[in-house]
Formats: structure tokens, C-alpha cells, sequence
């Protein structure tokens, strides 16, 4: 059984004609489920766990990164977490702007992400933390004086004004070092990028982010400083395309 | 490893790489080749293979497999194989080495051993003592 959540911001006109046209394909297709209006209601958390305890399979994200993340940390946030919940597939069918997760996965359009679900094609990633919130792309920060420890080991100082990206599962197509990201590997990418030349990376599971300024978490959520980064034991299932960012 | 042609393309793998504008401060141990381009304070130590950039600053003791060294050092190296030291090169303190290249140019003030063997056997030494105890 499919749950499809819809963000609030589908209720303006201008995404009508888009949301029409899905629901008609999913109907057509024999996957139309459940839909739940994230407008209506106060407590997000406690209706995703609801529709998991009842049978729930499916949960697809319909919006934009911010409607994932939303999601995604219903989903996961129960400290049930890993026993049943584990089981379900998560998907999303992009609508508007600012859907880098979903490029990621492969779904560049709602039209794309409608076949997506049928051919449920699955892969199961990791899942980031920055303090208490969740994160599936990027982690983003932008400073001049951030410290970075990793591990108990060693700290990175910023010498300049630079862009800082602690990256899971990569959305850049020309993000430095892409090759190398692999959100299946329970590692994080801490990659820095000075003006394309002067470029830093490192992998760890374990990040601490420190300095002025806040970490922005898949372009939608922001983190204040110090915080720490990292992943988290459990994985996620999710349906993905052909043209996904790894492999 | 160290051809000058394809010096960079090798190390485009690198398991760490430390960018000009960072500056690291603690203990850096690793299992996969490393390079530093940034500033380097404290130790360096990997089982594999280390290059440090024309405008790094280390200063650190380093401990690799094998090493090319265009920047500037502050501390002790201890490769296990082969050490290139490049023209650039500015190295305060011992080597220690099992085989090595100095370019005209590069500064050395320190002692230089290259022997594996000599190697091998300075290790022993410093374990015996913390056997007895």
C-alpha cells in the first residue's frame, strides 16, 4: 500500500495542473494509495508512524527537498527505528523547485517518477545526522573561520572564505571528487572547494562542525554551530531511477 | 610513482587530500595514500604513500611507505621505501629511508640514514625496551 505525502505548498494553483496530471499516471499505472496533506496537519511524526503501524509500504515524498527531509525524519525519528519501519520504501515524485534529492536518485520530473515507482527498482543508502536532524545529500556551510574536527584526531582550520560540503549522496555534477562518493559506504565526504583549484577531501563517519555561521542540511534545513555530523546505524530503502548519482 | 609525467594522476586517488587554504592541527593517521597542500601541525602517518605539495608547511614528524617532498618540513621522516625529495624541498630535521632522490635545489638540515635494514633495526631497538618493561 502506497502513502503519498503532499507539502503545503502544492495547494497553491500553479502546481494543479502538475499534481493532476500524477495522479491520473499513478491511477493509470495501479498506484494510487493513500494521500496525506502535510497543510492539515500539526504533527507530522506522529502521522507517518500511524500509517507505518497500520501497513503502510510505500511512502512517497511528493514536493521538493524540503518535503523529503520532512519525511524522511517522520520516518526515522521513532527510536523504533530498524525493527519494522526498516521495511518500507521511500520514494519521491518532484514538484517545483529545489529537488536535488530527487536528481539524485534519478527522478528528474513527476513524469519520470511515476514509471520510477512502478519499476521499483530499490537501493538501500545511508542516512545523515547534524545534531538531531537528518540529511540524505549535503550538508552546506559557508565560512572563513569554521573548525572541523575529525574523529578524535585531527581539526581542519579555514584559512579563507570557503565552501564548506559534507556530502552522503552526491546531487553536484560537478562537484569535485564526485567519482568517489559512495552513500552506501556508512562514511561521510567532507569535500572543500576553494575557486575549483584548491581542493580538500576526506572521509569520515564522525564530524564536528564548529565556528560561526550553520550548517544547511539538503538546501532546506538549518543547523546552528557547533554541531556534530555524522551517520547513522540503520539504512533506507529507496526506489530510484536509471539515471541515479551512484551506483 | 614519482615520474614527473604522471605524479599527479596517480595521486588523484588519494585517500586524503588537504587543500592550500587548510590548516590541520592533531594527529593524522591513515591507511591510503595522502596529500597536503595545506599546513600541517603534529603527525603524519600512513601505511601508504604520502605527497606533500610546493607550498605546504608541515610541521610534523612523518612516517609513510613511500614520499615525495616538494614543501617545506619541520620534523622527523621515516619511509619505509622510497623518498623523492623535490627541488623545492626544505626539510628541518633526520631521514630516515630505504631508498632515496635529493633535487638540486632542495635544503636538507638534518641527518640522513638510508639503509632498510638500518631501518628495521632502529625499530627493534625502540620496541625492546617497552618489552622488558
Amino acid at each position: 500500500m502506497n502513502a503519498y505525502i503532499y507539502d503545503d505548498f502544492l495547494n497553491k494553483s500553479r502546481y494543479r495542473r502538475a499534481l493532476n496530471k500524477v495522479e491520473i499516471r499513478l491511477t493509470d499505472l495501479g498506484l494510487n494509495g493513500k494521500i496525506i496533506r502535510l497543510g492539515a496537519i500539526k504533527n507530522v511524526k506522529e502521522v507517518i508512524q500511524t500509517e507505518i503501524k497500520n501497513g503502510i509500504k510505500n511512502i512517497i515524498a511528493v514536493g521538493n527537498n524540503e518535503t523529503a527531509n520532512k519525511v524522511i525524519s517522520a520516518m526515522i525519528t521513532n527510536k523504533t527505528y530498524g525493527f519494522f519501519q526498516k521495511d518500507i520504501l521511500f520514494s519521491i515524485i518532484p514538484i517545483g523547485d529545489n529537488n536535488s534529492i530527487a536528481a539524485s536518485f534519478g527522478i528528474k520530473k513527476e513524469d519520470d517518477a511515476c514509471n520510477i515507482l512502478l519499476a521499483r527498482r530499490i537501493k538501500k543508502i545511508d542516512i545523515a545526522l547534524a545534531g538531531n536532524n537528518i540529511f540524505l545529500n549535503k550538508a552546506e556551510l559557508v565560512s572563513d573561520n569554521a573548525q572541523i574536527k575529525i574523529g578524535e584526531d585531527y581539526v581542519l582550520e579555514l584559512t579563507k572564505k570557503t565552501k564548506v560540503k559534507i556530502v552522503n549522496l552526491n546531487d553536484d555534477a560537478d562537484l569535485v571528487y564526485k567519482e568517489r562518493i559512495d552513500p552506501c559506504d556508512n562514511l561521510l565526504n567532507l569535500v572543500i572547494n576553494n575557486r575549483g583549484i584548491d581542493n580538500t577531501f576526506i572521509t569520515s563517519s564522525d564530524i564536528r562542525v564548529s565556528g560561526e555561521g550553520q550548517l544547511i542540511l539538503d538546501e532546506s534545513v538549518s543547523v546552528p554551530l557547533p554541531t556534530d555530523v555524522g551517520i547513522i546505524s540503520e539504512k533506507i530503502n529507496i526506489i530510484v531511477g536509471k539515471d541515479r548519482s551512484f551506483n | 610513482m614519482f615520474n614527473k609525467d604522471n605524479k599527479l594522476e596517480k595521486f588523484k586517488d588519494a585517500e586524503t587530500i588537504i587543500g592550500a587554504s587548510i590548516k590541520v592541527k592533531g594527529n593524522f593517521n591513515g591507511q591510503g595514500d595522502i596529500v597536503i597542500e595545506g599546513m600541517l601541525e603534529g603527525s603524519l602517518k600512513t601505511e601508504a604513500n604520502v605527497f606533500i605539495g610546493e607550498k605546504a608547511k608541515v610541521n610534523a614528524n612523518i612516517e609513510a611507505s613511500e614520499a615525495m617532498i616538494s614543501g617545506e618540513i619541520s620534523g622527523n621522516i621515516k619511509i619505509k621505501k622510497y623518498l623523492a625529495i623535490g627541488k623545492t624541498a626544505k626539510i628541518g630535521g633526520d631521514v630516515q629511508c630505504g631508498e632515496i632522490s635529493i633535487e638540486r635545489g632542495a635544503s636538507i638540515t638534518g641527518q640522513i640514514l638510508v639503509a632498510t635494514d638500518e631501518v628495521k633495526k632502529n625499530d627493534n631497538k625502540k620496541i625492546r625496551p617497552e618489552e622488558e618493561a
